[in-house]
């Protein structure tokens, strides 16, 4: 207890037993010192008492003297010295005034005697008194001596003045013996009063030290209750009681940099951010809300943010309090706003990215709902990007990018938006511009460009083609704006590059190219040239593979190999992906489920499924899932769904419908991944209340990790942002050994890319998976 | 309480003293002695009883035919002097008490007394014959 100034919280319940130890003292006090002073009086009273009874000795013995004195001739008063003698004896006997005897005594007043021995002893005197005062009346007087026997005496001497005398000893003496008796009685009664007063003492002592030690107990167990509560966690620990202070735990005082008096009673509010005060003195005396967060400050001045749950303690009699646990989320918070300014930024050019233009996009048909203004979206694409990349490198085309950038926003105004799409695209909004006002725009961008840029060494001059798509004429969501400028875009290219486009519907015919593709890819659904492959994913501790993605392949007989990232927006745009994406959860959970079976798979392994917000948005993906499941006889924990950030940020009801049907897929054992992330999160904050499993690193970042900065941190960020929140990261797209090596250094889980396996048909991953054998990183 | 303590002692010295003493009771009260004026020769045990109001002694003598000598103070026997023949004391005993006394009477003539200043010849004595 010494230094636990953190035991105040007790101070009002530890009252009561003080209270009652000072009670028990006090009260054995005041009777010690009342029997003191009773004993004081008492025996002063006696010693007056003792005094008197002496006196009437001397009394006696002056009477005889007297009477002689008188009956040779002197002069002398024995009268007097009888009436002293009758008066002390009354006195003695039932208070009064006792007269003085010698001239340095005074005359004392006493109470009559109560003792009924003392009394009876008392009365003899009185009579002897009366004997003595008649005996020597009679001798006085010349009479003979009177039948002197008050006192039952038998004096048998004749003489008169020798039964003056005897009764002189016997009154002398029964004085003494009065006196002997009280002194006797005073002594009996002051033993008792001594025996009293220690047992009084013993007593008190005793029942205070019963009582501290319960009260030492009481608060060591309340002391162990407060622990159990406090110690449950590292938390920051404050217990308030009516509104005040009265408790905060050492992690508080450090890190708060204070004293815990200073942070007592009304101390904290100094250190609680004034914007924050009133909800955390409400939280403090009325215990709602359940939670908050609020800033408090630390011994540098900066503001620590802190997210606190609020127990209501008060009826908890150990307590007496509202309880605080809070706990400090700074870093957390710091890292959510870095990683959503990182998710809505190009890291190379520093523009906006694809979800921030998304953003700013939906913002501007908002506005323009409203105030019917226009707007333009302009898709860009630079001329000739590839071979400036294949030629002079990739250092030199980021360079070219950056000085686009930089022309772009040049030439732009403060309330227009620039993103970097990826590659060499860029996406321009031009807020309330028409047709015309944007054309004009595009074709000084062009002249801008045009200019020589000095890049490793060389002038180069550069070209774009550029897409113009207008709000509302060419469509009033985002996707066919961005859609139908980039059909203006490719018209563009079509038409011999360095031009500006705008959507007509004519440019969508001529192109031809998403109907085409459409009917394509309806035809190669129905002929089975939709080919599952996989790619392994790598354990990066044990190069042991842990699973693989499914990866949807098309052969065309009329084009070729079909890129996905040509064919899947077809697919998304139509509705195609439905079909489709049931071909490929059927191949990859029937494939699995071969392979579980014949003994292939390790414990851990996962088939992970590519899942499009078009699938989760149509009803039924639990059922299909289920189905497949059930048919295939494939575990649930086997597969995992991989879904962009879209689904788990998209806002309206079907994404909630969607968000609704992961989650119950996943109670029922089926993985989850986040796709593509880092590219476009509103808020990390949602993660948290979504079951991931797995957060997939964007390939764009971890291209990017060996030689790129920004993107190493960015990547740093997601990998520690994924621990934070228990969740497996995992790298996408490894090309290199120095991609590999720096994805080991920040600590990813698992990898797949190119380094270790390129996408295969289940046959040769079967061999793979057969030899048993860990992936080498080859080059 | 006093009583019960004295009888309870008496009981016990009763039984260590051979147990076969006569019990002889002797009462003082006021300024008087009462006591058989014929007792028994032998072992006797005397019971006195103090009945008050004041506090006495006891002292038993053989008596001789002489009245008893006195202290030069003239009020209290001359104890010293009677010591030969002084058979037994008991110091001043409280009002209420009751003492005991063990002496062994040869036939002849005792004497009794309370020697406090002036009891004695306030007529606090008692002769008695043991036969
Ligand atoms: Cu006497």
């Amino acid at each position: 207890m010494r230094s636990r100034r953190s035991f105040s919280p007790f101070a009002g319940a530890a009252r009561r037993p003080i209270a009652a130890i000072l009670a028990t003292f006090a009260l054995s006090s005041a009777i010690t010192v009342g029997l003191s002073i009773w004993a004081t009086s008492r025996s002063q009273h006696r010693a007056a008492v003792l005094e008197i009874a002496a006196r009437q000795r001397t009394l006696a013995e002056r009477y005889v003297k007297e009477v002689l004195l008188v009956r040779s001739g002197a002069a002398a008063d024995p009268a007097t010295t009888a009436t002293d003698l009758r008066v002390s004896a009354d006195a003695l006997l039932d208070g009064g005034l006792a007269p003085a005897v010698n001239g340095d005594d005074d005359d004392t007043q006493i109470s009559g005697a109560t003792d009924p021995t003392v009394r009876a002893e008392l009365e003899q005197e009185r009579r002897l008194v009366h004997d003595l005062t008649a005996t020597g009346g009679a001798i006085l007087g010349g009479r003979p001596g009177p039948a002197a026997d008050t006192a039952h005496e038998r004096i048998t001497a004749t003489d008169p003045i020798e039964r003056l005398r005897i009764l002189s000893d016997l009154t002398s003496n029964t004085a003494l013996n009065t006196a002997r008796t009280i002194a006797a009685n005073a002594d009996h009664s002051l033993g008792g009063l001594i025996m009293i007063q220690i047992g009084l003492g013993v007593a008190g002592l005793t029942v205070s030290l019963l009582l501290a030690l319960a009260l030492v107990a009481a608060t060591r167990r309340r002391t162990a209750h407060f622990r159990s509560i406090v110690s449950a966690s590292t938390d920051l620990v404050f217990v308030f009681g009516d509104g005040r202070c009265r408790y905060v735990s050492d992690s508080v005082t450090a890190t708060a940099g204070a004293k815990a008096e200073d942070m007592l009673d009304e101390g904290f509010t100094r250190f609680v951010h004034p914007d924050d005060l009133d909800a955390v003195r409400m939280a403090a005396a009325r215990a709602r809300p359940a939670e908050l967060v609020f800033r408090m400050s630390n011994h540098f001045d900066e503001w620590r943010q802190l997210e606190a749950h609020v127990s209501d303690l008060r009826g908890d009699r150990h307590v007496r309090g509202v309880v605080m646990n809070a706990r400090d989320v700074s870093e957390r918070v710091r890292l959510e706003e870095e990683l959503t300014h990182q998710a809505y930024h190009d890291g190379l050019t520093g523009v906006a990215n694809r979800a921030l233009f998304r953003d700013r996009l939906d913002q501007a048909i908002a506005i323009a709902a409203r105030t019917r203004a226009s707007f333009a979206v302009l898709v860009v694409d630079l001329d000739g990007f590839k071979t400036v990349n294949d030629s002079l490198g990739h250092d030199a085309g980021d360079e070219l990018l950056t000085t686009v950038a930089r022309r772009f926003e040049d030439a732009l105004r403060p309330g227009d938006t620039i993103a970097r799409f990826g590659g060499d695209e860029f996406g321009l909004l031009l807020d309330g511009a028409g047709e015309e006002q944007a054309a004009e725009v595009g074709r000084r961008l062009l002249g801008r460009l045009s200019d020589p840029v000095e890049v490793a060494g060389r002038q180069l001059s550069l070209g774009a083609s550029i897409g113009v798509a207008v709000h509302p004429r060419d469509g009033e969501v985002a996707e066919d704006l961005v859609r139908r400028a980039d059909v203006a875009m490719y018209a563009a290219k079509e038409a011999g590059r360095g031009r500006v486009e705008t959507f007509r519907h004519e440019l969508a015919r001529e192109l031809g190219e998403s109907l085409g593709l459409e009917h394509e890819l309806r035809q190669a659904l129905q002929r089975g040239e939709l080919r599952v492959h996989y790619q392994p994913e790598v354990d990066l501790t044990t190069n042991a593979i842990v699973g693989v993605e499914a990866l949807l392949r098309w052969t065309s007989p009329s084009r070729g190999p079909v890129p996905p990232s040509q064919f899947i927006p077809v697919a998304e745009a139509t509705g195609l992906i439905v079909p489709v994406g049931e071909l490929v959860l059927r191949e990859a959970c029937g494939q699995t489920a071969d392979w579980a079976r014949r003994g292939l798979l390790s414990e851990e392994f996962v088939t992970w499924v590519n899942v499009s917000q078009r699938q989760l948005v149509g009803s039924g993906m639990t059922a299909l899932v289920r189905q497949v499941l059930e048919e295939t006889g494939l575990p649930p924990t086997r597969l995992g769904l991989e879904v962009t950030e879209t689904a788990i940020v998209a806002k309206g009801s079907a994404s909630e419908h969607a968000r609704a049907e992961l989650q119950r897929l996943h109670e029922w054992g089926v993985r989850l991944a986040v796709d593509d992330f880092g590219t476009g999160f509103s808020s990390l904050g949602q993660l948290k209340h979504f079951p991931v499993d797995v957060i997939k690193v964007d390939r764009t970042f971890v291209q990017g990790v060996a030689v790129d900065r920004k993107d190493a941190a960015i990547t740093a960020n997601v990998v520690n942002l994924a621990h934070v929140l228990g969740l497996v990261a995992i790298a996408e797209g490894i090309e290199s050994a120095d991609q590999l090596l720096s994805m080991r250094r920040l600590g990813c889980d698992l990898a797949q890319g190119y380094v270790f396996a390129r996408p295969a048909p289940a046959t040769d991953i079967e061999a793979l998976l057969m030899g048993g054998q860990p992936l080498t990183e080859a080059a | 309480m006093m009583t019960v303590v004295a009888v309870a002692a008496a009981c016990s010295s009763g039984h260590s003293g051979g147990g076969t003493a006569r019990v002889v009771e002797v009462t003082e009260r006021d300024f008087t002695i009462h006591i058989p004026a014929r007792i028994p020769a032998g072992d006797v045990r005397l019971v006195v009883r103090n009945r008050g109001p004041e506090q006495h002694e006891l002292i038993i003598v053989r008596a001789s035919e002489d009245r008893l000598p006195l202290r030069s103070d003239a009020a209290t026997v001359d104890e010293e002097g009677l010591e030969p023949q002084t058979l037994g004391t008991l110091e001043p005993g409280p009002v209420g008490s009751t003492r005991e006394l063990d002496v062994h009477l040869r036939p002849g003539t005792y004497e009794v007394f309370c020697n406090m200043a002036g009891h004695y010849l306030g007529g606090m004595s008692a002769t008695f014959t043991a036969t």
